[in-house]
């Protein structure tokens, strides 16, 4: 699995502060926990920090790069700022590859960010929602995501750089949407060939839940077993990742050996 | 609408290793043998590369082996009671490396000591400049005391030393690393325990890109398929990024298909089964044609026919 790493984001109070200050030191700590629990790319939001959202973007970039060379996810969900955010990066880091996180299946997200995805040569996320919002069934999730997979294709992006999200819902405020989710990525795993990357932001079904960390790692399991290729989450979150490396294990993903775990590590230049 | 291209995009390939070190390299061989670097599926030359070719092993034992069928007499039987001469022939053979097993240090083959066992490495090093597989005679507290005084005298020769197993590895892959040789890792037919064995030698500090993986061997009708799905799995989990699959492997063709009851057996066989003195080359011969589409980096082979068969195979599908 693709794991992106999720605590750089300014919707939490330390990254907030560092990045108005310009704290590099509080962000790369962060980094390095997440890079040293496999994170594969470090996902980056600004999240509410005041000040330009654009300079601290770039500046983030800078400072997660400088410790780095894995992907990096610009993970906002204003098209307008990421139109502004990418091409900044993109051109203070070039040779680094980067991901639009994220753009949706409305027809406005899509004439702006599919684009600029296609003239950087980076990734891009599509939430399976349009203009009506978020779908509470399965049927407008595959809609959405069908119709997200065939603009993104279009507008040349290819296959290998597409990722959909079915959005995942909190499990104490949207009862049911869980599998609805997890149900999308079954159906529009059938939809091309080869399917697009799917991807979720795990933590978000466990949003003010007490034992957030278990549900985080029983849904990780589920939807990996959907066909889940990848999960915005805690890298650092020790038995998330073992839970992880045991289901690619029992998905055949993964040769088993004894010691499974410390072989995945092994892999990653971990252990 | 057009033909959708079908070629599989692996992120993963075989390692490469090279055996035997010549003058300006520490040793004394007049030339290397390097394998693996595959980057596709066996000879699929549109899916991906074998920029190496599979090399042949001739085997040769350090005593006269007793149980070598006429056949395989006819071509040795002057010279196998001296590795240095049996090695010579090996080597006029057409053979790639010499497979040298150190049987008679075995309790019940002789006993001979470590010193005998290193000056036979010596004799063999001395009388040929091809690179060596050497083995141990397969009984784990001899080859601990055998394998480290070979390791030595064979210092600088980069060879091939077999074999490290799940619960034998440390001496040897000690011995290895301080003589600076390459190493096989033993897993009899079970690519999860293969991986295991893997994981151990690398925490000795042995690094897994000198390893050759051994899956033991079967030959045809005696369980090859089984070696064969052993070979694709290691394969494409190779291809698939494993870094802990990513070894070439050396299979033991010769010594299964002579042990089979099609090559051993003489005139009493019915006439539909061939002549007896062609059978058991084509055992051989059959058996390594059928392994090497699983993925065989080296092949350890006996009789001259079926050298010549398999290394026009080899010829035919590299080219292909």
């Amino acid at each position: 699995m693709i794991i992106f790493g999720e605590r750089i984001n300014g919707m939490y109070r330390d990254v907030r502060t560092a990045i108005v200050e310009r704290d590099k030191g509080v962000i790369q700590k962060l980094a390095k926990a997440q890079l040293d629990g496999g994170a594969d790319v470090m996902d980056l939001n600004v999240g509410p920090a005041k000040g330009d959202a654009v300079e601290h973007f770039v500046w983030l970039a800078q400072t997660v790069h400088e410790i780095t060379d894995k992907p990096l996810s610009l993970d906002s969900a204003k098209a307008d700022l990421l139109v502004q955010v990418v091409p900044r990066v993109a051109e203070a880091l070039p040779g680094t590859k980067l991901i639009i996180n994220s753009c949706t299946a409305a027809p406005d997200y899509m004439a702006k960010l599919v684009p600029i995805a296609a003239k950087y040569g980076t990734s891009i996320i599509g939430l399976t929602m349009d203009q009506r919002g978020v779908p509470g069934n399965v049927e407008q999730r595959v809609e959405c995501g069908a119709a997200f997979l065939m603009g993104a294709l279009e507008g040349g992006i290819p296959i290998e750089d597409i990722y959909i999200d079915p959005i995942i819902l909190p499990v104490n405020a949207a009862h049911k949407q869980q599998i609805h989710s997890i149900e999308a990525i079954r159906q529009l795993a059938l939809v091309n060939d080869p399917p697009p990357k799917f991807i979720i932001g795990l933590s978000n079904v466990s949003q003010k839940c007490l034992l957030n960390h278990l549900l985080n790692r029983t849904y990780l399991v589920m939807a990996l077993a959907a066909g889940l290729d990848a999960a915005i989450c805690d890298a650092a979150d020790a038995e998330l990742i073992e839970a992880m490396i045991a289901a690619e294990v029992l998905l055949g993903k993964q040769l088993y050996s004894d010691e499974f775990v410390k072989a995945w590590k092994m892999q990653k230049g971990l252990a | 609408m057009a033909i959708p291209d079908v070629k599989q995009k692996w992120t993963g390939r075989v390692n490469t290793v090279t055996i035997g070190a010549t003058k300006a390299e520490g040793g004394t061989r007049g030339r290397t043998v390097t394998i693996g670097g595959a980057t596709g599926i066996p000879f699929l030359s549109f899916d991906g590369e074998t920029p190496h070719p599979p090399a042949i092993a001739l085997d040769v034992l350090d005593k006269a082996p007793v149980d070598w069928p006429e056949p395989l007499r006819a071509i040795y039987g002057d010279v196998w009671s001296d590795p240095a001469a049996w090695a010579r022939r090996a080597k006029e053979l057409g053979a790639d490396l010499i497979n040298l097993r150190l049987i008679s240090t075995h309790p019940e083959e002789g006993d001979r000591s470590p010193e005998e066992a290193a000056e036979t490495v010596r004799a063999v090093l001395a009388a040929v400049d091809l690179p060596l597989v050497i083995w141990g005679c397969d009984v784990p507290a001899k080859d601990q005391r055998v394998m480290p005084k070979v390791a030595e005298a064979a210092q600088g020769e980069n060879c091939l030393l077999g074999a490290c197993t799940e619960s034998e590895y440390r001496t040897l892959a000690a011995a290895a690393q301080a003589y600076r040789h390459k190493l096989i890792a033993l897993a009899p037919c079970d690519i999860n325990k293969q991986k295991q064995v893997n994981i151990l030698i690398s925490d000795t500090g042995f690094p897994l890109t000198d390893l050759v993986l051994y899956p033991t061997t079967a030959s045809l009708g005696y369980g090859m398929e089984y070696v064969y799905s052993i070979l694709e799995r290691g394969r494409l989990a190779a291809l698939a990024g494993d870094r802990l699959m990513a070894q070439p492997v050396i299979l033991d063709v010769g010594y299964e298909a002579w042990r089979s009851k099609e090559a051993r057996i003489g005139d009493e066989a019915t006439a539909a089964w061939g002549p007896p003195n062609e059978r058991g080359a084509a055992w051989e011969a059959v058996t390594a044609a059928d392994l090497l589409q699983g993925g065989a980096d080296i092949l350890i082979l006996r009789h001259t026919k079926a050298v010549e068969v398999v290394r026009n195979l080899i010829n035919d599908l590299v080219a292909a």
